[in-house]
């Protein structure tokens, strides 16, 4: 569809190849100065021992070379916690985009009135804190407290009454998986559904008068019409969910039991920022930079095997 | 129905923890009201700090933030969308590359580069609300830009087409054809902006350190986590006052909302 | 093209500006004070509490008394959150600019901020104040770092045992006097049917454990010519592992709800109604006063191994420390000696409840308000952490939550977790130097 001009319209009226680039100056000058150049004094400090010591002048900065990369790769724990944020930030954007999207499904169909409560009440969700919705989740769970344990119990379900969300590893990840969840599935649900109301609804007519049952429509009509807004609404909860620190931080109490539940930013939090190691935290930075980057690399690079352009 | 109650719930709770009265917050009967609603909570949120001050800097810097990352997103994703150059990828890879990295991290040297920019130019160095103004800027545009090219692209090729041929400049197509029709998507995308910059404390905490009076509402939440024990009421309370207005605006803004983000798929 | 040149120009400035400014190496910052002014304005910060009031009026009085002796100084005292502190001391450390000449700041920070150069030594001066003989040892060894002196203290905080008055009646049980007393007590009522925790007691509740560790005799870590080795595994301090992690289990806290809790939770569980005992703080007295447990409690010393022993407690709190960066030397010391006075810390005890670092003051303190007096009894054989600003590593990485989880979810047995932790520990204390 823009295939249009690409090249004719360059000559014509004064705008030459150095348009783009004047247009994206404002960004790039911005996002120089204030991503790019301190991303580069990242990398510079994780060569070398800074610590608050050497920030505040206390001691000089000396170069430590890879010293604190080996410092990080030989560390048993880290390779336990890179491998346990993978999985969970994946659960997690897979959750996020099926609830999301299932939802924005879900209110195209629904009365009016279903349809406000539903969007107010995701909303809400949305422009809460995540410090607070972590907080007043762990309450909600709490085994001695929480009113959904009792609600469980109530429902009859056996084994609630006493039951701690927390002790156990990957009750302890699905607790804050619904965080998760919670906090980032409405920025889906509101984009998807807006996208999907823009579909005319002709298309969405044929394809159920052609029989297709809802599975398909949703495979075959809607999602590749929303394309340009999932790929959006994926990238960033990928970014997010591998960073995800508030709610691991709040409602596991610092990383769980015996240090069940760390995360890659949580132990990095830990092990250096806490305790002022800016090298060894610089380099897990650098570390987790590199990682999203190839993960967003290969994510691009599947799409546009499917054809889709950037 | 039942969703919208599931979702909405730790949200009711937390404004009724607000107004719970403190030896009802934490009971091991918990009931889902309360028959004494209490505005105890709330007192230290207005007491004992400026909290007007700090809801009019935050919105200050968020009202900055959304205009003019919003301004400047919109040229970037113009490049980007209508033109095609050399390293045009590269340069949508570039604008991601900062979120990823941990912001405990960027932290550091960030506070360098403003406690350094401040000697040289007023306004935008440390404990000054323009510092805050420019991170979130540069924090808020990668997605911004992402957001705003969907709505670029949805604006027919044949209206530039036309608009040329009646003798129309480029800058004039820009801001008087193009950015009309994706203002819609614009104030979309302000309120991914508005929401982070809103909600934001790291910054606010890294780099306003004498200067209290520049402070930002979320700062006045995280008074309640203390060292000896979390003051629930305060934090429920300071919540949901910091809450409210979000949700104001949205309900407010619900419609073009909508209408807005779907024009992206709009062909 | 118009308004792009004009937004874009300012910017292209600033960057230019800034990127000038900025050299590429990674940033250091100049601590050493210059001068030592005679006049002008001292900043002061002092951690803001949710009840700020009377503490105000009490450092306002302080202020008042020390212009009365210099009356052309200004004072300007800031209140910053205490949540927020790690960030804005390290941020004043960077920038000199915006730094305060006085903080008070938690005395277990004491060690980190030496070393990241941000306080100064004020051996000298302190050692000549008049009241500072009566400072108590405990207090005086949470500001000295390698033999140096880096501050005053303003107040100290102990914990000690809390216990249901109403619950100990009905079931006929007196307050324990030994830890195996103890221990039986809080089994008793958790016995009985209304569902209590006995004791309640936290997996990550590390100043809730160094009691049973401390008296039976172990150590975190012993001093050897400035440097620390962890004793975490000697065997009196496993033996004190032991007393401590045999509290969690149905017995008396569930190791699956009791094992993540930390202070703040033990705390919140003895206010809300749900065990018969609890180790708290004197600085939690407000909050537990306020819950419905009101009047339904009393506080003893957590007792120790034999009769009449007290078990050693953590003596926790805070100091005003000079930061290097201030041109202020001479009235800074000034100020700061009229702040932690024995005046200002009996009228802080009156408005707040914080305890004085100052023996005989803290004497007369327990003597208005019998609500203190176990505390200062239990503050009579307190004990502080590791001087080292390893220790800060230490805490950060939940070296010591991690190992009593470990133990109390069957995860290691108490050998192999407290050797896991004494060479984290080492580690930490080596990397410190």
């Amino acid at each position: 569809m823009s295939a249009v001009a690409k090249g004719g319209r360059r000559g014509g009226l004064g705008a030459s190849r150095w348009t783009p680039w004047l247009y994206l100056a404002p960004a790039l000058i911005v996002l120089a100065a204030l991503l790019v150049y301190p991303i580069y004094q990242l990398g510079l400090i994780s060569f070398l021992e800074y610590t608050q010591a050497q920030v505040s002048g206390g001691e000089p900065a000396t170069f430590q070379g890879f010293a604190n990369y080996t410092e990080l790769f030989s560390d048993r724990q880290f390779w336990e916690v890179l491998v346990a944020t993978l999985v969970f930030a994946a659960v997690c954007v897979l959750s996020t985009l099926v609830v999301g999207c299932g939802l924005a499904v879900l209110l195209t169909r629904i009365r009016a009135v279903s349809r406000l409560a539903l969007m107010l009440a995701a909303l809400g969700a949305w422009a809460t804190q995540a410090i607070t919705g972590s907080t007043v989740l762990v309450f909600l769970f709490d085994p001695d407290f929480g009113p959904v344990n009792k609600m469980l119990v109530w429902v009859g379900l056996s084994g609630f009454e006493d039951f701690s969300w927390t002790y156990d590893r990957y009750s302890a990840f699905a607790l804050v998986l619904f965080e998760v969840v919670w906090c980032s599935f409405p920025l889906v649900m509101v984009t998807v559904y807006a996208g999907i109301k823009a579909i005319p609804g002709e298309v969405l007519e044929a394809a159920s008068l052609d029989g297709a049952s809802n599975w398909r429509v949703w495979r075959s009509v809607m999602a590749p019409m929303l394309r340009p807004i999932l790929v959006v609404v994926t990238i960033q909860p990928i970014i997010w969910d591998f960073k995800v620190f508030t709610q691991i931080y709040v409602m596991t109490n610092g990383g769980g039991i015996a240090g069940q539940n760390l995360v890659l930013n949580v132990y990095a939090y830990q092990k250096a920022f806490a305790s002022s190691q800016y090298s060894l935290g610089s380099a897990i930075g650098i570390v987790m930079l590199l990682i999203l980057l190839a993960v967003t690399l290969i994510y691009l690079r599947l799409l546009r095997r499917q054809g889709e352009e950037l | 129905m039942l969703i919208a109650v599931v979702v909405a719930f730790p949200l009711y709770w937390m404004v009724l923890s607000a107004f719970k009265p403190a030896s009802e917050v934490q009971s091991s009967n918990p009931r889902p009201w309360t028959l004494n609603p209490s505005l105890d909570a709330f007192r230290p949120v207005f007491d004992h700090q400026d909290f007007g001050r700090y809801f009019l800097n935050s919105l200050l810097v968020a009202g900055t933030v959304v205009v003019a990352s919003a301004l400047i997103a919109f040229l970037a994703a113009t490049a980007v969308t209508r033109f095609k150059f050399k390293m045009r990828t590269t340069v949508l890879i570039m604008f991601l590359v900062a979120q990823m990295v941990p912001v405990e991290a960027l932290t550091i040297p960030m506070f360098f580069l403003m406690r350094d920019l401040g000697d040289s130019v007023p306004g935008i160095g440390l404990n000054t609300l323009g510092s805050l103004i420019l991170s979130h800027i540069a924090f808020s545009l990668p997605f911004a830009i992402w957001m705003l090219r969907g709505f670029v692209k949805a604006v027919p090729e044949s209206l530039e087409e036309a608009a040329y041929l009646d003798g129309a400049s480029r800058t004039r197509f820009l801001w008087q054809i193009l950015f009309p029709l994706v203002l819609p998507g614009l104030i979309a995308t302000s309120v991914f902006s508005f929401i982070s910059t809103w909600n934001d404390f790291l910054f606010a905490k890294s780099f306003i350190i004498s200067a209290t009076e520049n402070s930002m509402l979320p700062m006045a939440l995280l008074v309640f986590f203390k060292d000896e024990g979390n003051d629930w009421g305060g934090i429920m309370a300071a919540s949901t006052i910091m809450t409210i207005p979000v949700l104001v605006f949205f309900v407010l803004a619900q419609r073009r909302l909508v209408s807005g983000l779907g024009g992206v798929v709009k062909d | 093209m118009n308004v792009f040149a004009r937004m874009a120009a300012p910017v292209a400035a600033l960057v230019a500006a800034g990127l000038t400014a900025t050299a590429c190496a990674p940033s250091t910052s100049d601590n050493e004070a210059k001068k030592d002014d005679q006049s002008g304005t001292l900043c002061v910060w002092l951690f803001q509490e949710v009840d700020n009031d009377p503490k105000k009026k009490v450092v306002d009085q302080a202020v008042a008394d020390f212009r009365g002796k210099h009356k052309d100084v200004d004072v300007d005292v800031t209140y910053i959150p205490i949540n927020t502190r790690a960030e804005k001391i390290k941020a004043a450390f960077n920038d000199p600019e915006s730094a305060p000449d006085l903080i008070e700041y938690g005395n277990t920070d004491t060690a980190g901020y030496v070393q990241d150069g941000g306080l100064a030594d004020i051996s000298e001066e302190f050692a000549s104040w008049p009241q500072s003989k009566d400072t108590d040892a405990t207090a005086k060894e949470s500001l000295t770092v390698k033999g140096k002196t880096y501050g005053s203290p303003l107040f100290v905080g102990v914990r000690a045992l809390y216990y249901r008055t109403d619950v100990f009646k009905d079931l006929g049980l007196k307050p324990p006097t030994t830890q195996e007393e103890l221990v039986n007590t809080a089994e008793k009522i958790r016995a009985e049917p209304k569902d209590l925790y006995g004791l309640a007691v936290g997996g990550a509740y590390t100043y809730g454990a160094m009691p049973f560790l401390w008296s039976n005799g172990g150590e975190l870590a012993t001093e050897k010519d400035g440097t620390y080795r962890s004793t975490i595994d000697s065997a009196q301090s496993q033996a004190g592992i032991k007393a401590y992690t045999a509290l969690f289990g149905d017995q008396n806290c569930p190791a699956n709800k009791c094992a993540e809790m930390g202070g703040n939770n033990t705390v919140e569980t003895f206010a809300s109604g749900k065990a018969g005992m609890a180790i708290a703080g004197n600085f939690n007295h407000p909050a537990i006063e306020a819950s419905k447990v009101k009047g339904k409690y009393a506080v003893v010393p957590l007792p120790g191994k034999k009769a009449g022993e007290i078990a050693p407690a953590f003596a926790g709190g805070n100091n005003i420390g000079l930061l290097k960066s201030s041109s202020h030397r001479t009235l800074g010391l000034a100020l700061m000696q009229s702040l932690t006075s024995k005046k200002t810390q009996g009228a802080l005890f009156d408005a707040m409840g914080f305890l004085p670092t100052y023996t005989d003051v803290r004497k007369e303190a327990a003597a208005r308000e019998p609500f203190a007096e176990p505390f200062v009894k239990t503050l009579d054989v307190a004990k502080f952490v590791p001087a080292s600003p390893g220790w800060a590593a230490i805490d950060a990485v939940l070296v010591l939550p991690t190992m009593f989880q470990q133990i109390v979810s069957g995860r290691k047995d108490v050998d192999a977790a407290a050797n896991e932790a004494r060479k984290k520990m080492d580690a930490a204390f080596t990397e410190a130097g």
